[in-house]
This record gives C-alpha cells, sequence and structure tokens, in this order.
C-alpha cells in the first residue's frame, strides 16, 4: 500500500532538513516515545500508545538506506514489533525538501506492509491510536520548527484543553492526551516546565496541505491519511509503524 | 489467545475499590462485566498487572427510583436495565437500546456503567445517556461527584472519569409519557451499530412538544442532534412532517470512514435513522 503526503514548514530549506538529522529531538515530541541507539545510518527506538483500554509498547528499529545532503531526500527502511508479539509491520518511507521561497515543501512517500493480529471494536479504533499520536507528534513539530519570541503567549494557552474541551464541538480534531510523559527536555521551546507536548489547539504556523494520490481503497488510507498529511520526518517511520500495526487490529469486527 | 499473567482483586466496597486503585495507578484495570476488557487482554492489546473487580460491589448494583430520576447502578447488567418497568416507564428510551444492545450473553454479563465508562463511540448506551441528560455518579479519593451528559464524554474511549476514579451511578431524569426509539443500522445482527439514533419525544396532540435525538457512531463521542431537536419542535408528528427535521441530524458532524462506511454514507444514515426513530418514538 503506498500513502502520499506533504506539508510546509515556515523554515528555509537547510534548516528543516538540519532539524530532521537531529532524531533525539525529534523524538522527544513524540509522546511516550525513545530513541535507543541511533547513528548516521540507523536508529532504534519505542514508542508507548495509550487510548482507553489498550496501552501497547512498540518496538521498532530504521534504517537510512539513502540520504542525500544536496537535495534533500531520505529513504527509510523502518520495521516495528509489538512488544507481546501481536504482529510486525515494515515501512518504506522516502522524503524530500523542496524550497518554497524561504519556506520548505516536504513530500512523504510511504509504502506499506504489514502482518498481525486484530482486534474487536466499534470501529477500526486503532487507526484513532495512530491519529492522536501523530496529531500530537505534529503539533510539537511545528511548535518546535516555528520556535519564536512569538511563541510564548500562545503557549500560555495551550495547556487547559484536554479533559474540559467536550463542548459543543464534540468533533474537532483528536484531543490531546493530557497525560503524556514529559516531553520537553532538551530544546524544550518554551517556558512552561515539565508541560505536555503543544495541544492541538495551539496556533499552527506551518501550512498542512493533503495530497491527493493514494491508490488504494483500504481504509487505512482514508483515515490516517489527514493525519499523516501532517507528518514529519524519519519519525515518521516509526509512526507508520504503529499507524500499520493499528490498521490491522482495526480491521476485524 | 490468552492474556498476560495479571493480579485479581474482588473488593466488596467502593472504598476499598478506590484504595486498590490508588494503590496501584496505571498498572490497574477495573473489571465491569469484562465484554470490553477481557477481549483487550485476550488481545493482548493491554497487560495491567492488576484487574480490580468490581462485580462483587452489591452497593452499585439495581435499580431505584430517586424522585425525579431512574439512578442505575453501574454494576447492573444490560439485561437487568432491559427488563426493568422503572426504566422502561420513566426513560424508555433506555430500555430501547438495551433490547438490541450486543447479543444476550453480552447483556448478562455487561454492565451498564462498564459500557458507559468504556465509551465506545459505536456503543448503544451513549446517545440515549447523551439525549435524556443523564448525570454520571463518580467516586474517587475526594469523595463524589456528578458530571452531565454533555461534560462526560470527552472523546473516543474517553470520559471525565479521573484514572483514580469510578463510575457508581447514573441518573437519568425521568421522561414519564415520552415515546421513545432507538434505531440502529447494522450490516448483520448484534454488530456495532454503523450509526445509530436515539429519539426521544413528547407529543401533545399530534405535535411535537419537545425532542431528544442522539447519535452513535457519528463522531468519536455520541452527539446530540440539536439542530433536529430544535427543528421538531411544533411539527405534525407525521413521517412527511419530521423528514425536513431529520434532514438536519448530520450537520456539523464527522463521523468516520471505515469497511462498513464512507463518512457521507454515514451522515445519509444519520438523516434516515432520525426519521425513522422520532417517527417511531412520536407512534407515527
Amino acid at each position: 500500500m503506498d500513502l502520499s503526503h506533504s506539508f510546509t514548514v515556515p523554515t528555509p530549506v537547510d534548516a528543516t532538513w538540519a532539524h530532521f538529522q537531529d532524531l533525539g529531538a525529534l523524538a522527544e515530541c513524540f509522546p511516550g516515545a525513545t530513541i535507543g541507539d541511533y547513528d548516521e545510518q540507523n536508529f532504534s527506538g519505542t514508542v508507548k500508545v495509550k487510548l482507553g483500554p489498550i496501552a501497547l509498547l512498540y518496538s521498532g528499529s530504521g534504517t537510512f538506506v539513502e540520504k542525500d545532503d544536496q537535495t534533500h531526500r531520505f529513504v527509510v527502511d523502518a520495521k516495528g514489533k509489538d512488544k507481546r508479539g501481536n504482529g510486525t509491520a515494515g515501512a518504506k518511507v522516502t522524503l524530500s525538501m523542496q524550497d518554497a521561497d524561504g519556506a520548505t515543501d516536504v513530500q512523504v512517500l510511504t509504502d506499506l506492509n504489514v502482518t498481525g493480529k486484530p482486534a474487536q471494536f466499534g470501529r477500526g479504533v486503532m487507526q484513532d491510536v495512530s491519529d492522536k499520536l501523530l496529531g500530537q507528534f505534529v503539533a510539537c513539530l511545528e511548535k518546535t520548527l516555528s520556535e519564536g519570541p512569538a511563541e510564548a503567549p500562545a503557549a500560555a494557552g495551550t495547556q487547559s484543553v484536554a479533559g474540559t474541551s467536550a463542548g459543543d464541538e464534540a468533533q474537532g480534531e483528536p484531543a490531546v492526551v493530557a497525560a503524556s510523559p514529559a516531553a520537553s527536555g532538551g530544546e524544550a521551546p518554551t517556558a512552561t516546565g515539565g508541560a505536555a507536548p503543544a495541544a492541538p489547539a495551539a496556533p499552527r504556523p506551518a501550512v498542512s496541505r493533503p495530497a491527493a494520490t493514494e491508490d488504494d481503497a483500504l481504509d487505512l488510507g482514508a483515515a490516517v491519511i489527514p493525519i499523516l498529511v501532517k507528518t514529519y520526518g524519519p519519525q515518521a517511520a516509526i509512526a507508520l509503524v504503529i499507524a500499520v500495526l493499528a490498521y490491522l487490529a482495526g480491521r476485524r469486527r | 489467545m490468552i492474556p498476560a499473567p495479571f493480579e485479581y482483586l474482588a473488593p466488596t466496597t467502593v472504598e476499598d475499590a478506590l484504595a486498590a486503585l490508588a494503590e496501584h495507578g496505571d498498572d490497574a484495570k477495573i473489571l465491569g462485566g469484562g465484554q470490553s476488557l477481557l477481549p483487550v487482554l485476550r488481545m493482548r492489546l493491554n497487560a495491567p498487572e492488576m484487574v480490580i473487580d468490581l462485580g462483587k460491589i452489591e452497593s452499585i448494583r439495581g435499580i431505584r427510583d430517586d424522585g425525579d430520576a431512574i439512578v442505575i447502578g453501574a454494576m447492573t447488567t444490560h439485561a437487568a436495565v432491559g427488563s426493568d418497568p422503572l426504566v422502561a416507564e420513566h426513560a424508555a428510551l433506555v430500555s430501547k437500546a438495551v433490547e438490541h444492545l450486543a447479543d444476550a450473553q453480552i447483556r448478562h454479563r455487561g454492565t451498564f456503567g462498564g459500557a458507559l465508562a468504556h465509551a465506545d463511540p459505536a456503543g448503544d448506551l451513549g446517545a440515549p445517556a447523551l439525549a435524556l441528560g443523564a448525570q454520571f455518579v463518580i467516586a474517587g479519593p475526594g469523595g463524589t461527584r456528578t458530571v452531565e451528559a454533555d461534560d462526560f464524554f470527552v472523546d473516543l474511549f474517553e470520559t471525565a472519569i479521573g484514572e483514580d476514579e469510578i463510575l457508581t451511578e447514573v441518573r437519568i431524569p425521568k421522561h414519564t409519557g415520552w415515546g421513545a426509539h432507538y434505531e440502529k443500522f447494522v450490516r448483520v445482527a448484534h454488530q456495532w451499530p454503523i450509526v445509530a439514533v436515539a429519539a426521544a419525544v413528547r407529543v401533545e396532540g399530534g405535535v411535537i412538544a419537545e425532542a431528544r435525538v442522539g447519535l452513535t457512531n457519528m463522531g468519536n463521542t455520541p452527539l446530540r442532534a440539536r439542530g433536529v431537536e430544535a427543528a421538531l419542535v411544533g411539527v405534525q408528528a407525521t413521517e412527511d412532517a419530521v423528514r425536513e427535521a431529520a434532514g438536519k441530524a448530520a450537520d456539523g458532524t464527522n463521523p468516520p470512514s471505515d469497511l462498513n462506511g464512507e463518512s457521507s454514507y454515514r451522515k445519509h444514515l444519520a438523516t434516515v435513522l432520525t426519521r425513522r426513530a422520532v417517527v417511531t418514538a412520536a407512534g407515527g
């Protein structure tokens, strides 16, 4: 199954490219994620996913099979496995960046292969797991990438959300999970000490737009693309691993 | 498949259950009737170290009349709710929804509070509870609090119940004399509804005086179709008259797409099922 997505970030292409080289920093944007060993070529890590009754721990690894600093393009082969052996997934992610008048257009192509055990829920719920996860990841990345003085007031407003957002707008973006592990170490962008990553309600400086190519009728595409559209970088590999396991899990009724 | 090993505790009071929950925190899961948790454990989609079974807590089982509300204990089985005359008289919408909830085995094991706390967006109880303005009584370390239905369903599988809290009772304001119907669309029997609509109406002299409409599986949480409710007031309780109001059922919703149907299909279904539910509820 092939998926295609693209998005634009407001930083110059070289800066964006540089940011994507720092796997450790990127991983901090992933709630529950840890990057284990990594070097120029390989990385490994784990991601903890929690949604309602589900709590999963995936471990995975990836390899940069191609990386071109000149054309700003890389290809990652990633595979992941649930800690308890419920399934495996593989993804080949090709990411390329192009200058767009000082901003950066990012294009991501993903080829997914999955095996595993499905689960029984009212709907393809595991897609929603990846949805939540990716939503947080992207929001955090956008914040990190567009970091600047203007960020401070916005950040103050990003905390309250979960739990109080039931209101009349039940349909918005997935709310951020309240208790994400302390994710803002390292180059923590703002002074909200110990704060969780930015909620999606935070202003979104980056422009995301869906790309239309998807030749497969499988519902993973339909459900996950809107999120993946906004996904960044090599950590997308890990994310996709989850999305894929998730997809499988969601299919059985 | 066999679940990962876990410890098991079956306290006999809510206080003991809360204490156990406080002690084990994130490593514990609350077991109601087990109709959702056990499959998750068997699939190893979760592996808590401690399972706290509420099945031996008598105080949160059963149904009682509390003046202006019917109170359903969280550990009351669906079967008990479905056959209860008090519920049938004062909260008929709940009886109707329970009638076709899953299958008979699940109705005899699964619990009213468990299903609501699980908050599956395709679950059959959320929409009726929301439509009737249920109140959720939640016990925690600091005592008991009551949460309105509008605030209870937060997101997919996420409710206002905190990590250290337990849902003990659901209070359903009496809707005595209201007509009610739960219209559920499934591809095969006792499937999760692809879409379902819970409707309760109060009819006076052939005209709808008040209406409550809840939607199942049209988003991450159950939804109130307030546009429909408003449009139904003063409308003749006939199919043609209801049709126009029901056309607003999907307004503002963003239902999921999956193998059972696209989002747009669900939106269409919502309008059709709303019409049927309201007409049936109104006795038309």
